[in-house]
């Protein structure tokens, strides 16, 4: 499986899981050639990554700003925003990237098992061409989320 | 009757968020007992009286698989109900998690009134008409 492939249900499954939990609404998505370079400012954003193990292996990623990372993080965990750490809003992003590979890589399995790493903060930067990968940026109504699916070469299993 | 619940997930946040639906849903807890591990759950489970355990799957250290075995494979805790929690929402593996003696599973995203009545139906009761 090609991380093109992906194309679609990285939009469906987004929307779903930031509807349900984040009461954020996904307003457009779109594919990219790179991760965003000046925007959002790197010091004022927040990326984070964990791999996936299953019939299909690779890494999953998100990139957000900061003040995005507070909006969701207000909206998941009840509070108002003011009241928002900044490690509260990296633990929401953290696990943001933890459900929507979840909620991905379910429909890719089926009935297979799949295994998540934790997501841990990254720093490094994919880019179309070179790895196969597929880069989406999706604006919400709470700012712009760009997700990122990087597909090993070789099938393993967990 | 006040139950204790013990929530095992790795992510504080999540913790956070099932309290919160738990609060909503109007159960009767006594304590709140969390864990980030199925290893930091073992120490909880063999030191305080727990109604309820709700865990995630994927976990550092010792995943909710191994938690679950460990549990029904104990006398002493074999009985407890256990409520998976995970963002894995692959048939194979819910059907896994249920052979092996979970009571339920909830998938990530989750409703709250999904996880809410999953509760209801282990602890007994009815949901909070708000549901």
């Amino acid at each position: 499986m090609k991380a093109s492939e992906f194309a679609g249900l990285i939009s469906e499954c987004c929307s779903e899981v930031l509807d349900a939990m984040y009461f954020t609404t996904v307003l457009d998505s779109q594919l990219k050639e790179s991760m965003p370079e000046a925007e959002p400012d790197e010091a004022d954003s927040l990326s984070f990554d964990l791999q996936f193990v299953g019939h299909i292996s690779g890494h999953f990623g998100l990139h957000l700003a900061q003040a995005t990372a507070r909006n969701l993080a207000a909206n998941f965990l009840g509070e108002e925003e003011t009241d928002i750490s900044s490690a509260e809003a990296g633990e929401v992003a953290g696990e943001l990237s933890n459900m929507l590979c979840g909620s991905v890589m379910s429909r890719v399995e089926g009935d297979d098992k799949f295994v998540l790493s934790h997501p841990e903060p990254c720093n490094f930067v994919v880019r179309a061409g070179v790895d196969d990968v597929l880069i989406s940026r999706l604006d919400t109504d709470n700012g712009a989320i760009t997700v990122w699916v990087v597909i090993d070469g070789e099938p393993c299993r967990p | 009757m006040a139950f204790n619940i013990l929530i095992v997930d790795d992510s504080p946040a999540m913790r956070r968020v099932v309290r919160r639906v738990v609060d909503i849903a109007g159960v009767d807890v006594g304590n709140y007992l969390e864990a980030g591990n199925g290893v930091e759950a073992l120490v909880v489970l063999r030191t305080e009286w727990v109604d309820l355990i709700m865990t995630d799957i994927n976990m550092p250290e010792m995943d909710g698989e191994e938690l679950l075995l460990e549990v029904r494979n104990d006398p002493a805790l074999a009985t407890i109900p256990v409520l998976v929690v995970s963002t894995d929402r692959s048939q194979g593996r819910v059907r896994q998690m249920i052979s092996l003696g979970a009571d339920g599973y909830v998938s990530k995203p989750f409703l709250p009134e999904t996880l809410s009545l999953e509760m209801y139906r282990l602890l007994g009761g009815t949901p909070n008409e708000s549901f």
